[in-house]
């Protein structure tokens, strides 16, 4: 009986440790995604002269699942309230950003970069997207980085820390 | 009604859904100051509504819904000053102007929107189209009216009844120079307003290069162009009626004799292009002719024994031929 337990414990704090490393190796991958899905948006709206709700809708079909989702929904819903479009992307950003990987730093990028959407004239938003995309770049750069310094040690940190329990236990 | 409603913030929609349907269809124009009452101009009055005043976020709410919360794509429209939204319906737009190398770049910092309803009067040339028809032909036609007279409004449905013909007036190909985007109200070049189906509308071109164009590329038999006034105009118009098509045109005035005076028309009035003149007055209700005269500047009179007519049987002969249509 002992045994059993001390075991499920070892798994648990095992599998913790690599849900840890899994969300620190998919913020860079997923800022990457973010970072794609701003490039299209912007080639939508300079050389497309879409509106930002059919922008948005062709973006959703472009970039992969869980990013798509909150492109298809902002654009869903931008034409239901009566709202403004900076509460909708707020909304949507909130509702989104559990479900990702990604970190505040980019949060607070994106609910910026919302502030501008829409409201500049070509070069204008073509600016406010190169900005966007710069403070993205920088993001990712530290995303990398923690990956890098992190990833394994958090893997080897789950497993460890279960075995001392166990021994504690014991 | 909805397609304006629908652009409004929810708190001045309210206001405006509680005035009567009777009042409502008189309404010409919502004037939309920012911290100032909203305005509601009527056919034959005018109302302030002291105590709605729009702030600045409501005139961002209206901007953001008049460009599909996309103001880069309204880039033509700043310029320009005013924007076309479904239903044809206007919204005209000042504030402070940003200037590249002394041309108007943009309308920045928008301080009063005046949403001018478009009324789409059908049947209301009807009467009129069939007195400008005359040996086989329409005939070259100058409407004479101050602004907000229906001058417009006219030129519209002339376009539509032409286009649409009937069996005493055969359809004709009708070509619409709309320069200001009023008389189709075109979005993306699609005309938002009944023109006629055998009407080809050039949206937002000016007036001279357009008529230029629809004679060399689209071949009309009418050619509908608004406000003239320019010499350029008058020389494309002279080209037009060389061509052999028919003219149809508006021009900003009061009288015909106010026009004949007019140095860049005078060109117009020596050739005698124009055979028919239609004179609008303010006090009349929008639309309403007061006088039709012909290019001498005599005052035509209605046709005794009117063609539609001839072969009517139901009164007798002699109030028929002297009176005409009963």
């Amino acid at each position: 009986m002992k045994w059993i337990g001390a075991l499920l414990l070892l798994c648990a704090t095992t599998w913790g440790g690599y849900e840890f490393a899994r969300r620190l190796n998919n913020r860079p991958k997923q800022i990457r995604e973010l970072k794609n899905a701003l490039q299209v948006l912007e080639a939508e709206i300079l050389f497309g002269q879409a509106p930002i709700k059919e922008a948005c809708e062709k973006v959703a079909n472009q970039v992969p699942a869980p990013l798509s989702w909150f492109f298809k929904e902002f654009s869903e819903q931008l034409d239901q309230c009566g709202s403004s479009l900076y509460e909708v992307w707020e909304d949507r950003l909130k509702q989104y950003w559990p479900m990702s990987a990604l970190g505040d730093g980019e949060k607070e990028v994106m609910r910026q970069f919302g502030q501008t959407l829409g409201q500049h004239d070509f070069t204008g938003q073509q600016k406010h997207i190169r900005l966007a995309l710069s403070h993205l770049e920088r993001e990712l750069e530290d995303a990398l980085e923690q990956q890098q310094r992190y990833s394994k040690m958090v893997k080897s940190l789950g497993f460890l820390t279960g075995l001392l329990l166990i021994l504690l236990f014991i | 009604m909805d397609e304006i409603l629908r652009i409004l913030p929810p708190h001045i929609e309210n206001e405006i859904r509680k005035i009567p349907d009777k009042d409502l269809i008189q309404l010409q124009e919502i004037r939309y100051r920012i911290n100032r009452p909203l305005e509601l101009i009527f056919d034959h009055k005018y109302e302030c509504l002291t105590h709605v005043i729009p702030t600045a976020q409501d005139g961002q709410f209206l901007l953001n819904k008049l460009g599909d919360h996309s103001i880069y794509r309204l880039e033509d429209e700043l310029r320009e000053g005013y924007i076309t939204i479904a239903g044809g319906h206007r919204v005209g737009l000042s504030g402070k102007v940003n200037t590249d190398q002394g041309a108007v770049k943009a309308i920045r910092h928008i301080s009063s929107y005046n949403i001018r309803i478009a009324k789409e009067k059908i049947g209301v040339a009807t009467s009129l189209v069939e007195q400008l028809y005359q040996n086989e032909d329409y005939q070259n036609t100058l409407i004479i009216g101050p602004p907000q007279t229906g001058k417009t409004t006219l030129l519209r449905d002339m376009a539509r009844i032409m286009s649409q013909g009937d069996q005493n007036h055969p359809s004709k190909k009708v070509a619409i120079i709309d320069e200001r985007s009023e008389i189709a109200g075109c979005i993306k070049g699609v005309p938002q307003h009944q023109v006629g189906m055998r009407t080809d509308v050039m949206d937002a071109c000016p007036k001279a290069e357009g008529m230029m164009m629809m004679i060399r590329s689209m071949s009309p038999e009418i050619l509908i162009v608004d406000e003239i006034g320019s010499e350029a105009d008058v020389k494309a118009i002279m080209e037009a009626v060389y061509a052999g098509v028919t003219i149809i045109s508006t021009v900003h005035g009061d009288s015909y004799e106010a026009i004949k005076k007019r140095p860049s028309l005078a060109k117009l009035f020596h050739q005698n292009v124009f055979k028919r003149l239609v004179v609008l007055e303010r006090t009349s209700t929008p639309g309403a002719v007061q006088s039709l005269l012909d290019g001498d500047g005599q005052i035509l009179q209605t046709k005794k024994r009117c063609v539609t007519y001839e072969v009517d049987r139901s009164s007798s002969p002699t109030l028929r031929y002297n009176v005409g249509r009963i």
